[in-house]
């Protein structure tokens, strides 16, 4: 199973990829809206990038509303890892 | 000599285009508020005046105005430019864009007198409207034959800030070509939070026009942002005007 310091890297590297952020920015407790500016529009396309990088459907049957920080990112992704797994 | 330069520019120049734009937009209103059809046209026509003479007035403050265009295409278009200073608004008059909707932020309708201007010439204001009614904000401007205008920036603080999507998802969904435009200059003769008047160079250039064909998938708008600043932004990065905070 994937390890939650794969799952940071990765979403760090394609965060960093698609949205031009520095490693000094992508601090677990970073909010996505407030610290990162991330509008909707940039919401949907982290889907989507997220999507293509761990080969995941994200967009139905959660509520992405709930993630505030790039910690509780981590944490969904480790969760949907973990039941992917099951 | 710079520091001379810079007091006359803010005395004089600044004064005179502050009067200008009061002036005009006291002499213009009555006018245009008695106008009972196309007044947004109108509105829009006016402001296309008042930025052609901001420039005259920018050229008198500068080291020299450079403009480079290329040729447009035909109809509509959404005009996307890096963003540092607040006389970037004026440049896109200087490029011959006359009949603009710009799309902004929505503290710039909160401002006195300029409020007035930005509702009268259909201005969008991009924090109270929702992306279904920008869109449909946005195809009214384009039946009436203006063009798109907007700051993928967003803000003004950092010159080399990320190009925001939205502009290019909207250009995307209303099938309209991108006219990348790079201003130079601007940032050093008025860098934001200053009110003093450096003289500097100013480069302006228009480029080809891209299109959402080119960048297929549900990530094109994304990559279009991304190619689109590293165009403008190498442009803007030859021309060698980092902002002198000196004084």
């Amino acid at each position: 199973m994937i390890t939650r310091e794969e799952i940071i890297r990765r979403t760090n590297d394609a965060l960093k990829k698609e949205f031009e952020f520095s490693d000094a920015q992508l601090v677990p407790t970073a909010q996505l809206k407030d610290d990162l500016c991330l509008d909707s529009l940039d919401a949907v396309d982290m889907v989507v990038v997220l999507e293509q990088q761990f080969g995941v459907t994200l967009r139905q049957g959660y509520d992405l509303r709930t993630i505030v920080t790039l910690n509780d990112l981590y944490d969904f992704i480790e969760k949907l890892a973990r039941e992917h797994h099951k | 000599m710079e520091c001379l330069r810079t007091w006359f520019n803010t005395i004089f120049i600044g004064g005179a285009a502050v009067a200008w734009l009061a002036i005009s937009t006291a002499v213009a209103a009555p006018f245009l508020w008695l106008k009972s059809s196309n007044r947004d046209q109108a509105v829009r026509k006016f402001v296309y005046i008042q930025s052609r003479g901001i420039v005259f007035f920018m050229r008198l403050a500068g080291q020299g105005l450079q403009i480079e265009t290329e040729k447009r295409p035909e109809g509509s278009c959404v005009i996307v430019a890096n963003h540092a200073s607040a006389l970037d608004l004026y440049t896109v008059a200087a490029c011959g864009f006359c009949n603009v909707v710009y799309v902004t932020k929505g503290w710039v309708f909160k401002l006195p007198f300029f409020r007035y201007v930005m509702q009268g010439a259909g201005y969008i204001d991009a924090e109270k409207t929702s992306p279904i009614a920008m869109l449909e904000l946005c195809r009214k401007a384009i039946a009436r034959g203006c063009d798109i205008v907007l700051f993928p920036q967003g803000s003004r603080k950092d010159p080399h800030a990320r190009f925001k999507s939205g502009a290019f998802y909207l250009a995307e969904q209303l099938h309209l070509p991108v006219i990348p435009m790079a201003i130079a200059g601007t940032q050093r003769m008025l860098p934001a939070g200053s009110f003093w008047i450096r003289p500097a160079k100013i480069v302006l250039k228009t480029f080809a026009a891209v299109t959402a064909q080119s960048y297929p998938g549900e990530l094109g708008h994304l990559h279009m942002a991304q190619d689109v600043k590293k165009q403008i932004m190498d442009f803007v990065d030859q021309q060698n005007v980092v902002p002198n905070m000196n004084y």
